[in-house]
């Protein structure tokens, strides 16, 4: 009996693999049989296809981790092979300079701070996204724009923007008569501003996703919910705050967590900008780990400056995951 | 239901079949993969500031220096940001290129490199001794090793704005940097150009600190390698050049990444700047009008002297786990040798660290078609005596290098200029700084 391919999957787990290649293809010489029972059977094919995808953050994720964790406990340098063993000595010492110190304020602020205006923008223009309206896919292209471009050709782009002499923003207000040369702005330049600057291009970089995230949130409320909150009469705030954010709020979860996770740890946007400047006052932990260990040849100390984050990050991302888990009500 | 045109175990197959033969297929088209081949020399080095220096090492004298010594010569030119982060893979897997061009003394990777006495002697006996800056940079008297060799350097003159200073009395430029301080300020005033003098996390400003520092008589350590950042010379250095920034220069300073003061000198901004000839050079090709106005002047003279830095110090080193040592070791000795080619090639930029394998450096100075005037670059024939080493009057070591890389004494002059602490206290924290990381690095027998 020759049963549709298909039609033997969606028998579900009730049947077994054996069964099922029987059915299926009947007698046949032992090495196609062996072929067709392995293909057939769902558990082992899943296996292996997962596999590479195991394989590959096993050897490109967890490898290097688990070797910054390692170095971090020795004495290892860039330019040496033999290690020792130091216990959290590394640590010891990197927490009480006042370089880890600063870093250490300026990557929560960096994170917390590039977190909140991600969620409040990405709030509003996903909600603007799910009305219709003429060129909507227009505007969902050029938002993904920023996620879909290169960061570091993104960043080298707003090096020029906020660039001290060729700032297209200074040279526009000026322009307008807003600012005259010698009050010029210097966006990189003042620690405030500095700040400022590098989390306004990574609110700009992750932006996207956080949007497209929620708007498949937003998009998975049944119709019905919204319609009778119409009925009974609720306005735009009440509806929002009473409706929609509660039910998207486990999806609002996974996307804040994702993008805490990715600013606490990410350096490409403070490395092209302003290198921890000026004066270490947007230097963040990972660009003070790249420069001590990488730079500086310390490469210990520059894997506990990387991996001194792991812990509280780990901690943040089971207390989201578990919020989210238990406000899951979609 | 729609029958599907190829079903799962269809497309399987097809896609194993692929695989396979992409895998195979290499060998089975290309027999001559496996087949020994010639010597090899692998050479790692940055893209040169100077186009045409990479044209030519690439081109022509990789070629025929292979052709000569039967080997064959592979060049694979990397930015130079990237340098420290591909050395320190190439020592994780201790695998790599022959021969490794850094472009500032690399002692933390002693442990990894070939000893290269052998070259010294050897080029010593050919072309006579290197000046000390060579020898600073690549030797650890600790260790009594060489751990890099060094073929050139690239100077760091004070570029500046002859029409603008000549306007406040100073034709010629500054000769001292009370010069720059006084006349800076006047200009700053009249014409709106400030000096252009970084304070930021970058390498220019690491190199124009030090230059102030040791002028006027202020270091890192001594000539022993002990620490001698606490000194009433240091803070003195903070204090002028918290007034330096504040009379004559903006903001603007603190924003600047290594090729800012380039663009603020070619873009008519600023008065004066410290870094190579690569200003000039861009303007003689880019902007000639702008080409004449920019001057070059020797090391400033400061409290307790007149010295200037290197701003590029090309130093190579060999891995011990290199495939061809000696060929590695033979190149170095017949570019440095030839070095003179090596400097016309590079329009000056690189100086040789061995002075006779150019003799007639001061006249090739000295007539410079592409300058603006012709003698624009005769200021820099004795730069061989003024230009010194990040870590003088000691060696550069480990310590000294984390310090340069991790900024501690661009911060320390930026926080102090910009009054977010007083110099005072910015030198306590650079100084506390230093000594954990000598501490550390002393702990590693490396200091």
């Amino acid at each position: 009996m020759q049963t549709h391919l298909w039609e033997v999957e969606g028998k579900g787990d009730g049947i077994s693999d054996q069964e099922v290649t029987s059915e299926v293809h009947g007698p046949a010489p032992a090495r196609a049989r062996w072929l067709s029972t392995f293909i057939d059977r769902p558990r082992r094919l899943g296996v292996v296809m997962i596999a590479p995808a195991v394989i590959y953050i096993v050897l490109v994720v967890g490898v290097p981790f688990f070797l910054a964790l390692y170095y971090s406990l020795t004495d290892i340098t860039a330019g040496s092979r033999t290690l020792h063993f130091v216990g959290l000595k590394n640590f010891a010492a990197i927490i009480e300079t006042l370089k880890f110190q600063t870093a250490l304020r300026n990557t929560f602020v960096f994170a917390v701070g590039s977190q909140i205006l991600v969620i409040v923008l990405a709030t509003a223009l996903a909600l603007a996204l799910m009305k219709d309206f003429r060129g909507k896919w227009l505007v969902r292209l050029l938002i993904l724009l920023p996620w879909v471009a290169p960061m570091s050709l993104g960043s080298i782009g707003w090096l020029w923007i906020l660039d001290s002499i060729y700032s297209v923003i200074n040279w526009t207000l000026q322009a307008v008569g807003l600012i005259t040369p010698d009050n010029w702005p210097m966006y990189l330049g003042k620690p405030y501003l500095a700040m400022a600057s590098v989390i306004g291009v990574h609110v700009w970089r992750l932006l996207p996703l956080a949007t497209v995230i929620l708007l498949a949130g937003l998009a998975s409320i049944p119709k019905d919910i919204h319609d009778a909150a119409q009925v009974d009469g609720a306005g735009f705030w009440r509806h929002l705050f009473q409706i929609t954010l509660p039910l998207v709020r486990p999806i609002m979860l996974v996307a804040t967590l994702f993008g805490l996770i990715f600013a606490s740890t990410d350096m490409i946007v403070i490395f092209v900008l302003t290198r921890g400047g000026p004066y270490d006052t947007t230097q963040v932990l990972s660009t003070l780990a790249f420069f001590t260990g990488i730079q500086g040849g310390d490469l210990a100390e520059g894997a506990a400056i990387a991996v001194f984050l792991f812990p509280m990050l780990l901690a943040v991302a089971v207390v989201f995951l578990r919020i989210a888990r238990r406000t899951e009500v979609i | 239901m729609a029958e599907p045109r190829v079903n799962r175990r269809q497309f399987i197959k097809a896609t194993g079949t692929g695989a396979l033969a992409t895998s195979i297929g290499a060998n089975i088209i290309v027999p001559g993969r496996a087949r020994a081949a010639k010597k090899t020399l692998k050479i790692l080095q940055w893209v040169h500031f100077v186009p045409a220096y990479d044209e030519w090492f690439n081109k022509k004298l990789v070629k025929e220096w292979g052709d000569a010594n039967d080997t064959e010569v592979t060049v694979d030119n990397i930015g130079i940001a990237g340098i420290n982060a591909r050395a320190t893979a190439e020592v994780s897997a201790q695998k790599g290129h022959d021969l490794l061009l850094f472009n500032w003394p690399p002692p933390s990777f002693e442990e990894q490199t070939v000893d290269m006495k052998e070259v010294y002697q050897e080029l010593e006996r050919k072309v006579g001794k290197p000046i000390d800056l060579c020898l600073k940079s690549t030797y650890n008297p600790r260790t009594k090793k060489y751990y890099a060799f060094s073929p050139s350097f690239t100077p760091d003159p004070v570029n500046y704005r002859n029409d603008l200073f000549g306007q406040v009395g100073l034709p010629n430029g500054p000769k001292t940097w009370d010069d720059v301080r006084t006349a800076g300020a006047k200009i700053k005033k009249q014409f709106g150009n400030p000096v252009g003098i970084g304070l930021a996390n970058e390498i220019d400003t690491a190199m124009a600190m030090r230059t102030i520092m040791y002028a006027n008589g202020a270091h890192e350590q001594d000539a022993n390698g002990n620490l001698t950042l606490n000194s009433k010379q240091t803070l003195d250095t903070i204090k002028f050049v918290k007034a330096l920034f504040q009379e004559t220069m903006t903001d603007e300073v603190f924003t600047w990444d290594a090729s800012s003061n380039n663009r603020a000198m070619l873009a008519g901004k600023i008065s004066l700047a410290l870094n190579a000839i690569s200003i000039t050079r861009t303007a003689e090709k880019e902007n000639p009008e702008i080409s004449a106005k920019i001057q070059l002047t020797k090391a400033l003279k400061g409290n307790a002297r007149a010295i200037g830095l290197e701003h590029v110090m090309q130093c190579f080193v060999i891995w011990k786990f290199a495939e061809n040592i000696d060929g590695a070791k033979k190149f170095l000795i017949d570019y440095t040798t030839n070095f003179r080619t090596a400097f016309v090639a590079g329009e000056f930029y690189d100086f040789p660290c061995w002075p006779k394998t150019v003799p007639d450096i001061s006249k090739l100075l000295a007539n410079d078609p592409k300058a603006h005037p012709p003698d624009k670059y005769k200021v820099l024939d004795d730069v061989l005596n003024w230009a010194t080493n990040i870590g003088y009057p000691g060696y550069a070591n480990a310590a000294i290098d984390e310090i340069y890389s991790t900024w501690v004494l661009n911060v320390m002059f930026a926080k102090a200029a910009s009054g977010a602490v007083s110099p005072e206290d910015a030198l306590k924290e650079a100084e506390a700084q230093c000594k954990r990381i000598y501490g550390k690095w002393k702990e590693k027998g490396m200091v």
